[in-house]
Parts: structure tokens; sequence; C-alpha cells
């Protein structure tokens, strides 16, 4: 993200490697908007945080990685070692609960350890720890390290799977909505031409290795090809069943300490509105010669379904606007958090 | 005399709030509200992220 926006808005980015600092800086208003992982959002309004969850980040895209020459096979073979996962309230600590509960294990069968994302697969590689259970592109980068292989895709043990939600301070939210639209929607349409076809994510990679992860391109084609729903980028409106399974999940396994209200915590307005508005955008154009009723593969002029999730794009778009590739003012983004 | 007055009181005023402007404000931050305000200029959002999906 970048200073891209049409309508002269300027959206800055500022780069952290742990969410504890990123939590910070929300509080202290360094920022207005934030990723973050989806229960440290909850826990954090229930501390008293002012933020609001408007969007998700992208679906699955978390993988349960194991030494690659390890005896581990199974998720039972864990029982006994080390896992990391990227911070007690995230839905990778909350599966890794789930799946001890599910294969009948006790509860403290396994250490489950905290560790910043960047850390995980050198930790795994110095035998550290056994396991770790992140987002990408560290499950792929121990991949092609050859350090560890996938035990479990999330995609594949909890289908939907919700990792970073987009956060904004409740001031925005009430003071500059139409600021706070403009990022959903951009999102919400990068995520259309990220779906929208391989060669696209071939062009994130490159762009998103370069200009902001500073990861090399060659690993993000990876992670966004292989196979190609390893990390989904539709159907990201914040959904009340789901945040509900979430919150059960987190308060049965401890992982939060009580409930709180989905109103409390999430604003839909923008998800549903940035929705809206591409349902009038992708109507067909009116063509005489076309039949009156369109064909069952135009699902594009379908409305929106009342859960506010988005129609999938019309077909291929052909000249849809790049959205990472628009000119920016500021290339790099910043750095901020701990380095 | 009350012309007098209410000349004075005016620029004291004004001094005053050139004087909060350069000390608390700063002309910087006043004009980008301005044109914020009255040219359509759109704000600005500084968005964290960390390195990781």
């Amino acid at each position: 993200m970048t200073t891209h926006s049409e309508s002269g808005a300027v959206f800055r980015s500022r780069k952290f490697t742990d969410f504890a600092t990123v939590k910070e800086a929300l509080i202290s208003k360094e920022i207005g908007a934030s990723f973050i992982l989806a229960p440290l959002a909850m826990q954090l309004v229930r501390d008293g945080v002012p933020i609001k969850i408007v969007y998700l980040g992208h679906r699955d895209g978390s993988a349960l990685i194991v030494a690659k020459d390890g005896p581990v096979r199974h998720f039972r073979d864990l029982e006994g070692k080390i896992i990391a996962v990227p911070n007690r309230y995230s839905n990778q600590h909350i599966l890794v609960r789930k799946l001890m509960r599910d294969n009948g294990m006790a509860p403290g069968s396994i250490d489950v350890r905290e560790l910043p994302p960047p850390e995980h697969p050198a930790a795994l590689a110095s035998n550290s720890i056994d396991a770790f259970l992140v987002g990408e592109p560290f499950p792929a980068k121990a991949e092609l390290d050859g350090i560890g292989r996938v035990l479990h895709l999330t995609k594949d043990i909890w289908p939907d799977f919700i990792s970073c939600v987009l956060v904004v301070r409740n001031d925005l939210i009430a003071e500059e909505r139409e600021l706070v639209q403009e990022l959903v929607s951009g999102i919400a349409r990068s995520g259309l031409w990220l779906e929208d076809g391989l060669e696209h994510r071939m062009e994130a990679a490159q762009v998103v290795g370069k200009h902001f992860y500073f990861q090399p391109p060659k690993l993000l084609e990876y992670v966004l090809s292989k196979p190609i729903d390893r990390v989904r980028y539709s159907d990201l409106a914040p959904l009340k069943e789901d945040f509900d399974e979430i919150m059960e999940l987190a308060v049965s396994s401890g992982v939060l300490s009580g409930r709180i209200e989905f109103e409390a915590y999430v604003d839909p307005s923008f998800s549903q509105r940035a929705h809206r508005a591409w349902d009038l955008a992708h109507l067909p154009a009116l063509d005489a010669e076309a039949p009156v009723a369109p064909p069952a593969a135009a699902p594009a002029a379908a409305p929106a379904s009342a859960d506010g999730q988005a129609p999938k794009p019309a077909g291929p778009p052909g000249k849809a606007l790049n959205p990472l590739l628009v000119p920016a003012a500021g290339g790099k983004p910043e750095t901020g958090g701990s380095q | 005399m009350k012309r007098k007055i209410l000349l004075g009181a005016l620029l004291w005023t004004l001094l005053i709030t050139l004087a909060h402007i350069q000390l608390n404000v700063g002309w910087k931050e006043l004009e980008s509200q301005v044109l914020r305000r009255f040219s359509g200029e759109r704000g600005e959002l500084l968005v964290g992220f960390l390195p990781v999906t």
C-alpha cells in the first residue's frame, strides 16, 4: 500500500515484525489501521483498545510445518513436542488446541510456544522447536530451504481459515469514513484482481516481494501458486458466523477469557458498501443483441447476498486495473516495530 | 473610546491567534487542514502490517 489513490487520499504502510509493537502503535495512535490476528483484535477490544475489525486480510494461507526428515506423520506424533505459533491470541494457537482436543490429547501434552513469525523457520532448523503453525510465507520458506515439510495446510483442516484482519481505530471510523471506505474497497478490489488468474498472482509476488515484504519474489510466487488456493483473497467480508465460531473455540480452549458481542468488535458496514459498489460496476453493459435472460455463467450481475459477500468477478475482466501497480509516490513502506 | 476598545480587542485576538498557530499548531498543519476542508484534498492513513499472511 502506498500513495496511489485516485481521490488524492494518501495511504502509507508501516512494516512491523511483532504483534506486540503493532498493539502499542494502535493505542498510541501512531497508526490508524493495521492487519493483526483475529483473536488478538478481539482481545484488544476486550482490553478497551478502541478499534474494530472492518475486513479480512485473506483466507487460508497458514500451514503446520514439521522437520523435513523427522518422524512426524500425524498430528498425534507431536505429543510431548514443541509447536510454535505466532501469538497466544492467534487462530493458529486456537487450531493447535482444537487439533489436540479432536485427537483426544490432554491439554498439556504439547508445549505451545509463542514466537515472532519470521523466526519460525530458523527455530525449526536449529531443533529449538519440533513444528510450527504460522501464516505464509514462512511455511513456504521452510519448504524451499529444505528444512520442513507440510503436515497440514490450514485450508484442509479448517476450511476458510481466518488469520489476519484489518482493524481501524474507532475515531477514524467515526470521523474519516470515506477514507476507511476507500481503503476497504481498495483491498477488496485487489483481492478480486488476485483471484482473476495466476499471472496476476505472479505479478503481485514481484511487486510485494521487492517493495513491501522485502522477500524473494520466487518465495511469494511459490506461496501464491503451490497450490493456487494455498492463500485465498475472496470472501473477505467479516461474517458473524465465522467470528462466532472463532469466539467459541477461543473461549472453550482458554485462549480468550470471556466472550464479547460481534457488534462490539466488528463494523461490517464498509465491506457491505464495497461489495454493493461492485455489483453496480460489474453489471454487464446493455446490448440489444444479448439475450434478455443472462446465461448461467454470468454471476457478476447477481445481487449481493444478504451477508454482504462479494460476487465472483464476471469472467476475465481483461482490462482489469492492477491495483498494486498504480504509480506510487512513496515506493518503500516505512519500517516500524522491533526490527 | 468604544471604537478604540473594539479595535484593541480585535488586534489582541488576532495576535493571540497567530501566536497560538505559531507555538501550538504549526503553519504546515494549518495549511493541510485548510486544504483538506476546502479543496477536496483527502486525508492520510498509515496502515501497519507484518510481512506474513
